[in-house]
């Protein structure tokens, strides 16, 4: 049992494979779609967004990219979070119903 | 010593013992408690969290988090703190995660019950197994109605009903179409006169996703469905991730040019509306395979619907709307008009004139009081007709149809036991004239039904139906189904379903491929007083699958298998065996189909789905007392898809296929010699599209179908002599249109 657990473990360790869960702000389905699209960035192995939680749990290799340039390339998509904020002009771009910052995304 | 280790061996077990009793009993409940701060969620610290009974509890965090063991029989579970409305939520449906919004005293009251489904969902959930098609895999085969929105779906074959008309046909379990229920948003749709026809009157850029669900289905939807169902859902104009206009054109260089456009306007929220216009038309002749004849008719088609929505407060929602469809279609010889005589020496044609119009309403309310209760009615009225000329041979048919479905659902006790029942009500009457013969008949049936659905944990769900209807023709028959889903772990489902259907075979309209031919349609009835003077058709269908998720190397898959059997008590035979004519008569022997299919999806790489597939049937009928497997349905088909996006939107699809060979029954030789039945080749089909999204709103789209150019040769038999008695054009086994190149545009307008 004990040894199985360890032998998971060096292998992440082997492949420098980290999970990290990360806050990005989002509303919606749509939302989902280009957070994750943006997460994936060089490196990166799995990023899934969750719009109740809010987090986005991403799957990366530590030597190819970091979680804050995975944050960097959501919030060059439009999405805010502790790391790194949208700039106005992507932020705008966002369809109405993204538009998290408003809050005006009442369905879905 | 000995003594010692004795006791240890019991201390072991006993602990051992109690932490498995511990995990056979209790189970984890955590999630996160809030409060509304004027419009944001804030973490509410010191709720007091137990279950309904106070057995055990425990307060949230600072974050506003919990996490507790609750007893396995532990069905609800209460919120409190002071100053703010207690909440009790129901855990039943093994919501291990339950976040909770608590008001404040003199707010309204709202909590919401949220639990995580991993992956994506390609349904693990529901009792029925449902292949959700969604847009996107619409968008990969850009065309064009929902005849030709089955390229990506391994379920559902694709042929042409004849090498004259255009129409193409599709079958699910290896039973043809009109065997499917076609259902728009579950009021049925394509059936009746339309039962062929009627999948071109759906653009493909209307719809926003269908459920297909393979054997015997609800007994909510009637009694009809043999082989499965099919739902279709258009764009709805509350959901805002509709555009306020979207804007489809598409072009091929075999001379179709389409239009759609979908329209949507909230006025407020409660009342929204849709408007969806389609028009397209088909102006130039092609003859690819230089038989003399179009490969597809010209043709000009007109769809539009309106719908209204109103979201009253109470929980009332109604819907209501209208859609009309005008198509006019010209084929056969190159050379003919509409109103060439036909005669001998004249050019031979074909012609189609279709009027319909349908007006529909859906009314419902939810008892917002009463926990998972509400009612429903759903209405619809329609009025077809067409008149169709091939060759010497005229058919021409009018459909009148009323439907109304009433449905009560509510709970037991708690969710776990489900219950719906209603009352429907279905009236058709039809008028027929087929070379001067006249078919009319009324069929009027009213029924009643009920429907029980258990479940236990998200482990083990069931769901008993059963109907009751008197047909005014038929009398009285019963419809029961069963449906079983079993997981035995988080990524598996295995799921079975049994249940008996009926319907009447509109002999004509669901065969008028073979009008194309110089076979003469006999049909032996026995009872005058019956359509057609045959008997109903009716079939069990039984069914076994198993879907299981998977992960591999961080990238999410599934695999799926399923068997069907389908076996006929009575079915209206269509016989072909004899090149001289088409036969219609009840059946006397044994007819089933046997179908399997195996699926896998995976996405090796982000981005990159790969979809595989293999399906097997055995279809066979008797056919003048022998067993013989159906004419014109392949046996195997391989098939696989690879799909790919980039980070800057451009997408590639692209689809291959393989279709065994299918039995052909004993034909007439181009020199007048009757031959043997024998079996038609296996063929390859090649499709591919690559597409390109500027902002999420503007896309750009170039395809390709049948790229390898594969075409059945000589599809009509007797192409030479259309008035001789060996023209046949109904013996199509392959693609009748050759290489085709499209492309086009979808544009999204939310200013």
């Amino acid at each position: 049992m004990f040894s199985a657990t360890n032998m998971f473990a060096q292998s992440d360790k082997n492949t420098e494979i980290v999970t990290d869960t990360l806050t990005v702000s989002g509303n919606c389905g749509s939302c989902k779609t280009r957070i994750e699209k943006a997460a994936y960035i060089k490196g990166v192995k799995r990023a899934d967004w969750n719009k109740e939680t809010k987090n986005l749990i991403v799957t990366y290799k530590s030597s190819k990219t970091s979680s804050d340039e995975i944050l960097k390339s959501i919030a060059a998509a439009g999405h805010d979070s502790d790391v790194a904020l949208a700039t106005e002009e992507s932020y705008e771009k966002l369809p109405n119903c993204c538009k998290y910052r408003t809050g005006t995304c009442d369905k879905e | 010593m000995k003594q010692k280790n004795t006791f240890h061996v019991l201390l072991l077990f006993v602990l051992l013992t109690s932490v498995l009793s511990t995990r056979a009993q209790d189970r984890q409940v955590y999630g996160t408690v809030f409060e509304n701060n004027n419009g944001q969620k804030a973490p509410l610290v010191g709720v007091v969290v137990k279950t309904i009974d106070g057995s055990t509890g425990t307060q949230t965090d600072v974050d506003g988090a919990y996490r507790f063991d609750v007893p396995r029989s532990t069905e609800r579970i209460v919120f409190s703190a002071t100053s703010y409305v207690s909440d009790t939520i129901d855990i039943s449906r093994d919501t291990n995660e339950v976040e909770v919004v608590l008001r404040a005293v003199h707010t309204l009251k709202e909590a919401k019950v949220k639990y995580r489904r991993k992956g994506n969902e390609i349904g693990l959930l529901d009792t029925r197994k449902s292949e959700m098609i969604s847009e996107r895999e619409i968008l990969k085969a850009a065309c064009c109605n929902l005849s030709e929105s089955f390229e990506t779906t391994p379920s559902i074959d694709v042929s042409f009903t004849d090498a004259i008309s255009g129409y193409k046909q599709i079958q699910m379990l290896g039973l043809a179409g009109p065997y499917t229920l076609i259902t728009r948003e579950n009021i049925p749709d394509v059936r009746g006169l339309s039962a062929i026809t009627g999948l071109t009157y759906t653009p493909g850029s209307w719809i926003a996703g269908m459920q297909l669900s393979k054997g015997t289905g609800s007994v909510v939807n009637g009694y009809e469905s043999v082989a499965g169902q099919l739902n279709i859902e258009l764009k709805k104009p509350f959901e805002e991730k509709e555009p306020k206009a979207y804007i489809n054109l598409y072009q091929n260089i075999q001379g179709r040019s389409e239009a759609n456009v979908v329209l949507k306007h909230k006025f407020n929220k409660f009342l929204s509306s849709n408007l969806m216009l389609h028009g397209s038309g088909r102006w130039r002749k092609n003859d690819m395979n230089n038989d003399g004849f179009m490969d597809q008719p010209l043709n000009q088609q007109f769809v539009g619907l309106n719908r209204w929505f109103y979201f009253g407060p109470k929980g009332l929602e109604m819907q209501f709307g209208v859609k009309g469809v005008y198509v006019d279609q010209t084929g056969g010889q190159l050379n003919f008009e509409k109103g060439t005589e036909q005669v001998l020496g004249n050019p031979w044609g074909f012609s189609m004139n279709t009027k319909r119009i349908e007006g529909f309403a859906k009314i419902g309310k939810v008892f917002t009081g009463k926990k998972g209760t509400s009612t429903g009615l759903q209405l619809s009225g329609m009025h077809h007709e067409q008149s169709a000329l091939y060759g010497v041979r005229n058919y021409d048919a009018r459909q009148n149809m009323f439907y109304a479905n009433w449905i009560f659902q509510t709970i037991i006790n708690n969710t776990n036991h489900g219950l719906k029942t209603g009352l429907s009500s279905l009236i058709d009457n039809y008028h027929e004239q087929f070379e001067n013969k006249t078919y009319t008949r009324s069929e009027v049936v009213p029924g009643a039904f009920v429907e029980y659905s258990y479940k236990y944990l998200t482990k083990f769900n069931a769901i008993l139906g059963l109907r009751g209807d008197y047909h005014n023709l038929y009398g009285f028959f019963a419809t029961p189904r069963l449906h079983v889903r079993y997981a035995p772990f988080k990524l598996t489902a295995i799921r079975a379903s049994a249940g008996r259907a009926q319907r009447t075979a509109n002999i004509l309209a669901e065969n008028i491929g073979y009008m194309a031919s110089r076979r003469s349609f006999v049909v032996s009835g026995t009872d005058a007083s019956l359509p057609y003077g045959l008997q109903p058709e009716v079939a069990w269908n039984y069914g076994i699958n198993l879907t299981q998720k998977f992960r591999l190397n961080y990238r999410d898959g599934a695999f799926s298998a399923d068997y069907y059997y389908t076996d006929f008590q009575n079915q209206i035979v269509v016989d072909v065996e004899n090149p001289n004519t088409v036969n219609f008569y009840n059946l006397n022997g044994a007819s089933y189909a046997n179908s399997l299919q195996g699926q896998l999806d995976y996405e090796p790489i982000v981005n990159l789905d790969v979809r595989l597939a293999y399906r097997w049937y055995d279809v066979k009928t008797t056919y003048g007392g022998v067993l013989k497997r159906r004419p014109l349905v392949a046996q195997h088909r391989a098939f696989v898809n690879v799909g790919y996006e980039t980070r800057n939107s451009w997408r590639f699809d692209y689809t291959a296929q393989w279709i065994s060979s299918k039995r052909l029954p004993s034909l007439i030789d181009q020199v007048g010699i009757t031959q043997p039945s024998t079996g038609a080749p296996s063929f390859f089909l090649m499709n591919a599209q690559v597409s390109k999204t500027w902002n999420e709103r503007f896309e750009v789209y170039v395809g390709g179908e049948n790229l390898a150019n594969y075409l059945q040769p000589s599809p009509i038999i007797g192409a030479s002599q259309p008035f001789g008695n060996n023209f046949d054009a109904s013996m199509v086994w392959g693609p009748v249109m050759g290489r085709n190149i499209y492309t086009g545009i979808r544009w999204k307008i939310n200013k």
